[in-house]
């Protein structure tokens, strides 16, 4: 019996201690990361974060400030391998998976024509393994926004809605944030891309009645025909930056 | 009789008026009078003259009897191409055309001074450019020998030709004796004098690298890279030893390139009076070559436009924004797919250059092939033509065929097995052609469609010259496995020009090289004679300027590549001149062809 009551102490000691000590451990290397970023010292920024990262795989905070901060260091291909090695370790991380996919999206405005392309290809390749391991609206609506950036020839503006509609069930069993608007715009688009205007206006419509202020929604609305086109192709030029930065997640 | 005078007097008045403008009109050309200028906009201002010239034969890819048919033919579309020049001295400027396929002639169209033209390829010997082992890829007129009769070099996949010109209509090949028998699979020439020594020399862009495409005897010669790739044909250079030969100094002048060279372009950068070089290459990284004026070159790139990853097929230089110095024109591939852009390579004058594609507009020309500098409309402005397209077949498209492959882990793209097949499908075709017109050196109008020059068959090269001597600058357009185009331009009188035939004494005989700065409404423009730059065509050597409103020049100064600076006074305008280099600028008088 005192031998029972010893083993459930010592395990309880174990989750009251070990665990969070790991998990203590990982703050201290965020916050010496953040630390190191302030003064911009990109490098030692890097390290802290991804030891941060390897003790608490799951936490999502870490990862996406560790991508930002190798935007900032303009260093595109240590997060690839990063957290390919983490992966390694960790296979069935859905975080891991949806900041590796977001790594290779970030090295796409400074890849050639045909890399781009590669880098998309992989990018929705650990998307889809997040979204397997983890259905997340997160997930949904990243991988749903990616198709949508596809040419049209790869016929796969359709599953991007298809993705996008899921993240938008979700949105709406839940409590509303500013995030959201995301996904109007983005289904929006999806239906223009797949010649449903009048689908795409009504989504934006209904964007803008939960979001009045938004610059983006309004401009759909209110353009028509080229103008309209431009516009939203403007905003899928593989040239230009797309914004991975998720802090909007935990910040609203 | 009597009930005729009203009719007599109103001839008689209409006479009287019609002399006045005659006068006026005469004056006008010397004397500052300025006439109405152009036509109402939407009407056109080019013809399709081609079946009526009489210069249709179309162009046909070359068959390969060998295992990687099915993705080598693709690449003889490349081989319809055109150069540009007065052959036989006749005053009149005649096309050379090549063809591609195994028993397929090439053409030289004898210009008939009427707008129709003569294929005289047969008798003047120049026509057999293809065979079983060698497939015509392009075409160059050069004087290599400073006799004033424009020599015809030959541009192959296998052993490419030098045709002599012999001054009585016919050639003979003097390509062995002249030490340019090697195997290349040459895609593109260009000459000009190097080392200023009054000889042109030959730049030669290779596209493939040194192996028989017809026999190969391994599959790795396709490029490793989509972006970087380097094992390329490259450029080889040949001094002119002036004697009839050309020595290989590709080495010696520290041209290194193994790129998939697609096109050459020279022009004097930094105005010092050495002609530098740009190379377009296919899958990886155009080169810039400074020419350092001592027979020696260095590689510029990095500092001068940076290392790129797209596909250039064309390099053309002119001075698009009138600032004196010349800027180039580089054709890349834009489409969804694939969204490079081109580059319009703005000169900063300090040896830098800057991208301004996007903001003049000139960003997007789908697949590019083709892109010339020219002033269609005579305003002083050069204006840009570009072809496009790459194949326009079935209605299925080799994009996903392509991206599968290069999605594939571990892929070797070097090994030609490893592409797929492209059978009847469309890649980037029936892609629309741009005609910019240039608004003021800022920013550039497509006006293709409204002058018909929008075609949508698949584009290559572009030869701008003016076929009758009326100072209005016309169009050859090739076309792969299709008619060509001559588009005649039939600009309304108003606008004003000048032009000038250039002969080098000292210099070489073409005055390849020679810079132009005419001098009109107290601006200066800067035109100067090329050797061939631009994919797949080579423009006249003739220089031309649209002069606008302008009905008087102030003064000319021509810059011999010899180092002559040669001032003529202020010349009436509208006219042709011929000039020799060093000449008494007392006797030039307008130059009028001889038939």
């Amino acid at each position: 019996m005192n031998k029972k009551i010893y083993s459930i102490c010592f395990a309880l000691w174990l989750l009251f201690c070990l665990f969070p000590q790991s998990v203590q451990a990982s703050e201290a290397d965020y916050r010496q990361g953040i630390k190191a970023l302030t003064e911009n010292k990109y490098q030692e920024a890097l390290y802290y974060f991804e030891q941060a990262i390897s003790g608490d795989p799951d936490n999502a905070r870490y990862a996406n400030d560790y991508r930002q901060a190798a935007l900032k260091a303009k260093d595109f291909e240590r997060p690839l391998q990063f957290f390919q090695k983490a992966l390694a370790e960790h296979p069935n991380s859905a975080n891991l998976h949806l900041n590796f996919g977001f790594a290779h999206v970030d090295k796409i405005p400074v890849a050639g024509s045909i890399t781009q392309v590669i880098l998309a290809n992989d990018a929705l390749t650990e998307f889809t393994k997040a979204i397997e391991i983890q259905p997340t609206w997160i997930g949904y609506y990243t991988r749903g926004e990616s198709y949508l950036f596809w040419p049209k020839i790869f016929n796969r503006a359709s599953m991007g809605v298809a993705d996008l509609e899921k993240a938008m069930e979700m949105q709406k069993k839940g409590p509303r944030h500013s995030y959201h608007v995301k996904v109007y715009i983005a289904l929006g688009d999806g239906y223009w891309k797949t010649d449903q205007l009048e689908k795409a206006k009504a989504m934006w419509q209904a964007g803008l009645k939960e979001f009045p202020d938004n610059a983006s929604l309004k401009g759909r609305i209110s353009l028509q025909g080229d103008e309209l086109k431009n516009l939203i192709e403007a905003g899928f030029d593989p040239a230009k930056r797309v914004n991975t930065d998720l802090s909007e997640l935990w910040e609203n | 009789m009597e009930r005729c005078g009203p009719l007599k007097m109103l001839k008689s008045r209409l006479e009287l008026i019609s002399s006045a403008f005659l006068l006026l009109a005469l004056v006008g050309t010397t004397a500052g009078f300025s006439p109405p200028q152009s036509a109402p906009q939407g009407q056109r201002w080019f013809e399709d003259v081609t079946h009526k010239a009489g210069i249709n034969y179309r162009h046909h890819s070359r068959h390969f009897n060998n295992e990687f048919s099915e993705i080598m033919q693709g690449y003889t579309k490349l081989g319809a191409s055109v150069a540009v020049a007065d052959y036989n001295g006749d005053g009149f400027e005649d096309i050379f055309v090549t063809d591609s396929c195994a028993t397929c002639k090439n053409h030289l169209y004898r210009n008939n001074g009427d707008f129709t033209f003569t294929d005289v390829a047969e008798e003047a010997g120049v026509a057999a450019g293809n065979d079983e082992e060698n497939a015509s890829a392009g075409a160059l007129w050069l004087d290599f020998n400073n006799d004033g009769r424009p020599d015809l070099f030959v541009v192959r996949f296998g052993h490419s030709i030098l045709y002599e010109n012999l001054g009585n209509g016919k050639f003979r090949d003097v390509a062995k004796a002249a030490g340019l028998d090697s195997y290349l699979n040459a895609i593109k020439a260009i000459a000009f004098d190097y080392d200023n020594d009054g000889y042109v020399d030959l730049f030669i862009g290779c596209y493939f690298q040194n192996i028989s495409l017809f026999h190969p005897t391994t599959s790795r010669f396709f490029p490793e890279s989509f972006e970087t790739a380097n094992n390329g044909g490259g450029v080889f250079v040949y001094h002119n030893n002036g004697d009839g030969t050309f020595t290989d100094v590709t080495q010696k002048v520290g041209i290194r390139t193994s790129g998939w060279t697609l096109d050459l372009g020279h022009g004097d950068a930094n105005n010092d009076g050495w002609e530098d070089l740009y190379v377009a290459n296919d899958f990886g990284t155009d080169r810039f070559f400074l020419n350092n004026g001592n027979g020696t070159f260095t590689d510029k790139t990095e500092t001068a436009v940076g290392f790129d990853t797209k596909k250039g097929m064309n390099a053309d230089w002119g001075d698009y924004d009138n600032d004196g110095l010349l800027d180039i024109y580089v054709t890349n591939i834009t489409d969804d797919y694939m969204r490079e852009g081109n580059f319009l390579w703005h000169n900063n004058g300090n040896l830098t250059f800057t991208d301004v594609s996007r903001e003049t507009g000139t960003y997007d020309t789908g697949w590019g092939w083709g892109g010339k500098f020219f002033d269609y409309d005579n305003d002083g402005w050069l204006d840009l033509y570009v072809v496009n397209g790459w194949v326009s077949a079935g209605p299925e498209s080799y994009v996903p065929d392509v991206f599968a492959m290069v999605t594939k882990p571990g892929i070797d793209l070097a090994d030609a097995r490893n592409w797929p097949p492209m059978g009847n499908k469309s890649l980037s075709g029936y892609e629309k052609k741009k005609l910019f017109h240039n608004e003021g050196g800022h920013f550039f109008k497509d006006e293709a469609a409204r002058h018909g020059l929008d075609s949508t068959r698949d584009g290559r090269g572009i030869a701008v010259a003016d076929f009758d001597n009326d100072g209005r600058l016309d169009l050859f357009v090739t076309n792969a496995d299709d008619e060509p185009f001559l588009y005649r331009n039939i600009l309304p009188t108003g606008a004003h020009w000048i032009g000038f035939l250039l002969e080098g004494t000292k210099s070489n005989r073409s005055a390849i090289g020679a810079q132009v700065r005419i001098t009109a409404g107290q601006k200066t423009y800067l035109r100067y004679v090329n050797g061939g730059n631009g994919f797949g065509g080579q423009s006249t050597t003739r220089v031309h300027l649209g002069l606008g409103q302008n009905t008087r020049i102030e003064s000319v100064e021509i810059s011999w590549p010899s180092g002559l600076k040669q001032k003529l006074p202020g010349l009436p305008i509208d006219h042709w001149y011929q000039v020799r280099e060093g000449q008494s600028t007392k006797n030039i008088h307008p130059w009028k062809p001889k038939r």
